[in-house]
């Protein structure tokens, strides 16, 4: 890419670059650059955080008294959208108690990598409406790296927490991690082989650039987004997401009636709020990954600025579906899971490969 | 105001610095939080406050119990394949490229990730017998054991 190509798509222009040219801070060279960075990484961080910290909770509330036929939060504001702001005030105002036994050092990161980490796998995903933070190369390969780190930060508050259930929850949450990882990682990369990039821009690009087939009748283009040309895939992905988030039917880390409350036993006040957001926005990643490679990322009818628009709406699918299953599918147990993992996912997730391979290969 | 930018229009600016940018942010937020928390919270020290939670039971036994080694095994196993997802990655960047290249046939470009993959699912079956991705035992399983020992 050289500096004197027309916008395109999949060639789009990034946030810091945008905020640099239009407060004149490119002028300014390296300082200018990492400020316009910093600001662009601050929008986005801002963005993620209203909509997993405050929407993301509420929607949760709200959905699931819809499954269960019941009112939820109705008082604050409309729709009592504002109990989370109480709510938030109540978490970070309640006396942090550390248990005895805590592992002190590791007890106090592990919320911080929890959060931190899924936050920065949001910085290579293309938002639409030119809100777009870093477009290395690696992308895909960058995001799964990153969101793995969480893996880390479950064992590190289990293992410190002191609480021999909290460690049961955390080798749970990493035996489970690990064990749809590799599934997860392997049905992304048959999309790779579509796009022959691990660039997300231009795995966005391929999507909505080319047309699968054309409804007679109607003049409408069907574009070729992942999850209309392998369904399979799709299918694998989402089901090995849902694990990798620890959401039913896999929640098995939490598990209530066995673990109390799994790894975030031992946490209170703002340890317990990181920790819960840290998983929110693990689920909106996941969300984001999955509108990103199989739903054709920002793409949509109406013009390209409605981009967010129809990220978000994808993004919120996701997140309705994840809260259907929560309230309609049972718990599987632990050694079902890693069975399901390890002897159907995997060995599926690879068949995929292998087959899309083939298939890519006749047809191209 | 919308403005549209043209890719010229830009000074093109290095991915990682963004992406550094927003990991010091990522971490600056929990930062902050904490220090608000640090600032609006009492501290009340009691000593039964910090014991260990069991339900509200006084807790049994110490935290470093003994537990599965199945959550070795699997590890061990996710080691293995990580590794290959790793070496499959660059293979599947290029697929598509070798394949519109037509300077290789497909089954030179297929061929070897799927030995590759395969001789990997040798040791899959492998552990797989044994018992390594299996969390219970049946209790007919116990009994064949019981009865070889």
């Amino acid at each position: 890419m050289n500096g004197a190509v027309p916008l395109q798509n999949g060639d789009t222009v990034l946030l810091p670059e945008r905020i640099a040219d239009l407060t004149g801070l490119g002028e300014l060279g390296v300082a200018g650059e990492l400020l316009a960075a910093f600001l662009g990484a601050f929008i986005i961080a801002n963005l993620m955080l209203a909509m997993t910290g405050v929407a993301g909770p509420w929607a949760k509330r709200k959905i699931t008294a819809a499954f269960t036929d019941r009112i939820a939060v109705n008082h604050l504001g409309p729709a009592g959208i504002f109990i989370i702001v109480a709510d938030a005030v109540r978490l970070l105002s309640k006396e942090n108690i550390i248990p005895e036994n805590a592992d002190r050092p590791a007890y106090d990161l592990a919320p911080i990598v929890i959060a931190g980490s899924a936050l920065l796998g949001f910085a290579v995903i293309p938002m639409g409406s030119g809100i777009h933070l870093a477009d290395p190369e690696v992308g895909l390969a960058f995001v799964f790296a990153v969101a793995g780190i969480a893996s880390i930060g479950l064992i590190m508050a289990g293992y410190a927490s002191g609480n021999k259930y909290s460690m049961l929850g955390g080798l749970r949450a990493v035996a489970q991690n690990i064990a749809y990882e590799i599934p997860l990682v392997v049905t992304g990369m048959s999309v790779v082989l579509f796009a022959g990039s691990l660039r997300m821009s231009e795995i966005v690009a391929v999507q909505t650039e080319t047309t699968l087939f054309t409804i007679p009748g109607l003049e409408w283009a069907v574009p070729a987004w992942f999850a209309l040309v392998n369904p399979f895939a799709f299918v694998l992905f989402l089901i090995a997401n849902f694990a990798e988030v620890g959401r039913n039917p896999f929640d098995m880390p939490e598990a209530p009636a066995e673990l109390i409350a799994g790894y975030q036993t031992e946490y209170s006040s703002v340890y317990f709020v990181l920790v819960y957001l840290g998983e929110f926005l693990h689920i909106f990643l996941g969300g984001a990954i999955i509108a990103t490679i199989f739903l054709g990322g920002p793409a949509g009818p109406g013009p390209a600025e409605l981009g967010i628009v129809w990220f978000l709406l994808k993004i919120w699918a996701v997140f309705l579906l994840t809260q259907w299953l929560r309230s309609a599918i049972p718990r599987v147990r632990i050694d079902q899971l890693i069975e399901i993992g390890w002897k159907g996912l995997l060995v599926l997730s690879f068949a995929n490969l292998a087959l899309t391979a083939a298939i890519v290969g006749v047809i191209a | 105001m919308w403005v549209r930018f043209e890719r010229s229009d830009v000074t093109e600016m290095n991915d990682w610095i963004a992406i550094g940018a927003l990991a010091f942010v990522g971490l600056l937020i929990p930062l902050g939080m904490m220090a608000v928390s640090y600032l609006l919270r009492p501290s009340v020290p009691e000593t039964s406050k910090r014991a260990t939670y069991e339900s509200g039971e006084v807790p049994t036994g110490g935290t470093r119990i003994r537990f599965n080694i199945q959550y070795y095994m699997v590890a061990l196993l996710f080691v293995v394949f990580d590794i290959e997802t790793v070496l499959l990655f660059p293979w599947a960047v290029v697929y598509l490229d070798a394949i519109e290249s037509d300077a290789v046939s497909l089954l030179e470009i297929l061929g070897p990730m799927v030995a590759f993959v395969l001789i990997l699912f040798v040791g899959l079956a492998w552990a797989w017998r044994n018992g390594a991705v299996q969390w219970a035992q049946t209790t007919r399983q116990v009994e064949t054991e019981s009865n070889r020992s």
